[in-house]
């Protein structure tokens, strides 16, 4: 068949037109099938490139896009996915109940592929919905909220070098193909098979830009410390993925010190600021840039040194979280609230011993650290993630690596 | 029955063709609703009321 696969599940034509029921038929593209483009690294491919164009269009036509065209996929090109992994097509990786609609790796693949993927890549895609599945935030509807939230992956271990992840220079911008396509598999999965279209399912009042693609690798070599996988129990030679649930990424600056404690004072402060509050407290990864994680490993500072020190400090006074009308909590919700409100309660830190200050964070463990970027400047990000608020975020091993 | 705020009528209506009841209907009312004080609740409340009723079929 060289006629391109539909993108979407079985449900997917509640949420948009199947390919039977296509206006016109897939185009018979040639050249998406076969030889001229399997020579492309080897010099100018000899393709017919309106038949390219053609099989991109009936994709955007059908709606199986971010907005960005689409490689066309067949099931030649599929096969070569589904031989990288000993998972049966058929099987789920994840579910969503409440729109009666699951991803199968069959699927996974099809979107894989649709992203720009190198089949190469599906082990690490399949690992991401492995640990999606175990964060719990995607399977309970996250990814339809006004919030607008995304999937961050995070990658560790040794395929970070075998498919050339940037876990370096720019590591959240461009230019890196696994990076870009790992994690538009992702967001095209959502849109093509759970259906989650800007506009209907998905109702993110403003999204984020993350929500292209965010998949970023952890810097281990320059890094002081254990890295992320290893810390949660997996081995250094494990490769493995994290799925984190983000809103925000906030850059640190803080070119200028040698003092640890200042450094942590820069992300307290951040990551105690009054917007991201919605909930009583909120969560963060922290994203250390090699030159920062240094200095505090230099001063001794182990990560749950950082975690304990921004733990302490990342609080907000009463007077302040009451001059943005967040000094209570909804007795239904929890979301903050003015004390004035007729929903409102006492928050928890109301009962502590200092009532009058009041912490973002309800446990060190509600801040995980790592390191990546470059090592050319005192730059860190916060990552403003949905949980889990203490407890180890959910993390799989990627397999089938030599499939 | 669901009430929603304006701007929601299309994922409730997407949602509702996922459930397979296309035609489900919806009471409707301006956005916003999470800002609004007491007495604006009661005074959307009251709004509604009708709307509710004949969705109900209470409607006399």
């Amino acid at each position: 068949m060289a006629g391109p696969l539909p993108a979407g599940g079985p449900a997917a034509g509640a949420a948009g037109p199947a390919l039977a029921n296509a206006t016109e038929g897939p185009p018979l593209a040639n050249a998406t099938e076969g030889a001229p483009l399997a020579n492309a690294t080897e010099g100018p491919p000899l393709a017919d490139a309106a038949g390219i164009r053609a099989a991109m269009e009936y994709y955007a036509r059908q709606g199986w896009t971010d907005g960005l065209p689409v490689v066309p996929v067949t099931e030649s090109y599929l096969a070569e996915f589904l031989a990288r992994t000993s998972l049966h097509p058929d099987q789920v990786v994840l579910a969503m109940p409440h729109l009666n609609r699951e991803c199968t790796v069959r699927l996974a693949a099809i979107n894989a592929a649709m992203a720009g993927c190198l089949p190469d890549y599906f082990p690490v895609v399949l690992a991401a919905w492995e640990a999606l599945a175990g964060d719990g935030y995607p399977i309970r509807g996250i990814w339809q909220s006004t919030t607008g939230t995304a999937p961050l992956l995070v990658v560790n271990g040794p395929v970070r070098t075998r498919i050339g992840l940037n876990c370096a220079g720019n590591v959240f911008g461009s230019g890196f193909r696994a990076n870009a396509t790992i994690g538009r598999a992702i967001r095209l999965t959502a849109i093509n098979v759970f259906g989650l279209h800007p506009h209907l399912l998905d109702q993110a009042t403003q999204g984020t830009p993350a929500k292209y693609s965010a998949c970023i690798a952890e810097n281990e070599e320059q890094s002081p410390w254990p890295p992320l996988h290893v810390e949660h129990g997996f081995d250094p030679d494990d490769s493995a993925v994290t799925a984190i649930v983000i809103r925000s990424c906030v850059h640190i600056e803080a070119r200028h010190t040698q003092v640890p404690e200042q450094l942590a004072l820069d992300i307290a402060g951040t990551i105690r600021r009054t917007g991201a509050l919605v909930h009583e407290t909120i969560s963060a990864l922290v994203v250390l840039g090699p030159e920062h994680a240094r200095l505090f490993a230099s001063a001794g500072w182990g990560k749950e040194d950082v975690r304990q020190f921004i733990y302490s400090r990342a609080a907000n006074t009463r007077t302040d979280l009451a001059a943005v009308g967040k000094d209570a909590v909804s007795r239904h919700t929890r979301w903050r609230l003015p004390a004035d409100h007729p929903d409102a309660m006492p928050d928890l830190a109301s009962a502590s011993c200092d009532p009058d200050l009041v912490p973002v964070l309800n446990s060190p463990a509600a801040v995980q650290v790592m390191v990546a970027g470059a090592d050319n400047s005192g730059v860190s990000a916060v990552i403003e993630t949905f949980g889990p608020r203490g407890g180890p975020p959910s993390i799989a091993r990627v397999g089938d690596i030599d499939g | 029955m669901s009430v929603c705020t304006e701007p929601f009528v299309p994922a409730a209506q997407a949602m509702a063709r996922v459930y397979g009841f296309p035609a489900y209907q919806f009471v409707t009312m301006p956005h916003p609703l999470a800002s609004l004080d007491d007495a604006q609740i009661q005074a959307r409340a009251r709004d509604l009321l009708p709307a509710v009723l004949r969705i109900l079929g209470a409607e006399s």
